[in-house]
């Protein structure tokens, strides 16, 4: 499922994220092919991005569990500004999506596995797993098989 | 639920202060003319001592300042050589605290917190190379879950918003090319604007990408400026040099998300504004003479409008046509300018426009019969005033 992003030879300039101790299980499970997110152990909410405590109950009674992987692109663009290094001119415009994920929360990420002409707000997506480095595993959404 | 607070007791506040001096830095001059050493509290200062002349105050009078995009009340206080005021507070460089500025210096003014409220913006983005997206350091939500997809900058959010806006309504980019093209014509007629040249919708088809759908028309400038407003009692008001404009009804909402963008296009918090406003005030939509809506990007507005209940959801796009939103139309919109043609000020010129809107000094881009004017600003915090002249 996991296919390299690119040849490990080359360098990776994009901007990749620094893993804290709060947000370590997340980028652990992408790197297994799980995408988790934290739900409360006491009311079952769940959120995203990682927090320290439940939104709604204020406590620290949360685990990581697996989410369906599934959901829709609540929106997309094409970014054709040059903002960070990294991305080789060929690559403009890239796509990003905003996916609203089965669960609830959303999720900022990219889709592969199709064409930008193809895209639509609420196309049904499943996510899938671009490794970087040994450390990084980046998840995004593919159209959905179900 | 708990019980809801009853938001009639905004009414508190009606007419009990106003904005008694503007001043601005000269916008078009200083954007030709970059300046690496050009600090924001310099910026601040200029604007500061031209809304202190324009009210006809002195120095000493001041004993409230509120400062944004600077980073620090001290030295913006030291600057203008108040030791000793007695409400200060510095709120931070988004475009949704200048509202909120001139809310706190009218809660404080009603309130025996402060006399005289100077509210103080200075902004050096340009010449010190603002770009407005591409942060990718620290442990920010940004840094972490947005910047490794090259997902940056307000203007992608709102775009993202846009394109959902037109999936679900069927929206087209020429109702934002009416907006560019507007602000373009009124900023024509502001000699203190930015960029002056009309543009037609052939410009604004050319334009080039920059979050697509929305294209470099549709964004707001970077440039270097400031701004000031003063603010006191509608009582002492009364005494000063020009009419002056009240704070007649101010509300604030919210729908703050870990996305930034609303599934409702900011429908919840703009419409609660919309009704808080025109529950409190004498004027009724068809009262306004003006809107300064805040247009970091173009479809900012869109969302506003529909928010606040000029049109319905979704009817927007046809909404927005040049004969409406035009200087002698039916809601003529960011007469100056706005953020787009006149000054990224993040809010604070628009401020400024409508003051000189109500006290009808804006000759040729002065707008009919300018009792009421409305602000007002879509965001995650958002916020909306009438203002009024008071005579």
């Amino acid at each position: 499922m996991t296919t390299e992003l690119q040849t490990p030879e080359l360098s990776y300039e994009k901007p990749l994220p620094p893993v804290l101790e709060l947000t370590k299980p997340f980028w652990d499970g992408c790197r297994e092919g799980v995408l988790q997110i934290q739900f409360c152990n006491i009311c079952d909410l769940p959120w995203f991005p990682p927090a320290e405590a439940c939104p709604r109950c204020l406590q620290d009674d949360w685990e990581w569990r697996p989410i369906s992987g599934h959901g829709t692109v609540w929106s997309w663009i094409r970014m054709w500004q040059k903002y960070f290094p990294g991305w080789s001119p060929d690559e403009y415009p890239y796509t990003v999506a905003l996916i609203k994920l089965e669960e609830g929360p959303y999720m900022y990420s990219t889709l592969v596995g199709i064409e930008d002409k193809d895209v639509s707000c609420d196309l049904a997506v499943e996510v899938d797993f671009r490794k970087v480095d040994d450390e990084i595993t980046l998840p995004v959404f593919r159209p959905a098989s179900r | 639920m708990s019980s809801q607070p009853d938001r009639t007791d905004l009414r508190n506040l009606q007419d009990k202060t106003a904005i008694v001096g503007v001043g601005t830095t000269e916008f078009g001059a200083i954007y030709r003319d970059l300046d690496p050493e050009r600090s924001a509290y310099e910026l601040g200062l200029i604007a500061f001592r031209e809304a202190l002349k324009d009210a006809g105050l002195k120095r000493t009078e001041v004993d409230g300042v509120i400062v944004s995009r600077l980073p620090h009340y001290g030295r913006m206080c030291e600057m203008i050589g108040l030791r000793h005021p007695r409400f200060v507070n510095v709120l931070p460089g988004e475009g949704r605290q200048s509202g909120i500025a001139l809310q706190y210096a009218a809660l404080a003014v009603a309130n025996g917190m402060a006399d005289v409220v100077a509210c103080i913006y200075g902004n050096n983005g340009r010449s010190a190379g603002a770009k407005y997206g591409g942060e990718s350091r620290g442990i920010s939500t940004q840094a972490m879950f947005e910047a490794p997809y090259g997902m940056t900058s307000p203007g992608a959010v709102t775009s993202m918003m846009f394109r959902r806006h037109q999936y679900r309504y069927g929206t087209t980019t020429e109702p934002l090319g009416h907006l560019a093209i507007s602000n373009r014509a009124n900023a024509a007629l502001n000699p203190n604007a930015v960029m002056q040249r009309p543009i037609t919708m052939d410009d604004y088809d050319g334009a080039r990408y920059i979050a697509e759908p929305l294209c470099l028309l549709d964004y707001c400038l970077i440039n270097d400026g400031g701004v000031c407003f003063i603010v006191t009692s509608a009582e002492r008001a009364r005494d000063l040099k020009h009419t002056p404009v009240l704070i007649h009804a101010t509300s604030q909402a919210s729908d703050i998300t870990p996305v930034y963008v609303a599934d409702d296009f900011w429908h919840e918090p703009m419409s609660q504004i919309a009704d808080d406003l025109f529950a409190i005030s004498d004027a009724q939509r068809d009262d306004l003479a003006f809107a300064q809506l805040y247009d970091n990007f173009t479809p900012t507005m869109l969302f506003t409008l529909e928010g606040m209940g000029f049109c319905e959801p979704g009817e927007g796009g046809d909404w927005i046509t040049p004969e409406r939103i035009g200087l002698h139309g039916e809601l003529p919109l960011n007469t100056g300018g706005g953020h787009t043609s006149e000054s990224y000020m993040q809010g604070w010129a628009l401020h400024v426009e409508a003051v000189r809107q109500l006290r009808q000094e804006c000759g040729e881009r002065q707008v009919d019969d300018a009792q009421y004017g409305l602000y007002a600003c879509a965001a995650p915090l958002a916020t909306g005033h009438i203002l009024r002249r008071g005579d």
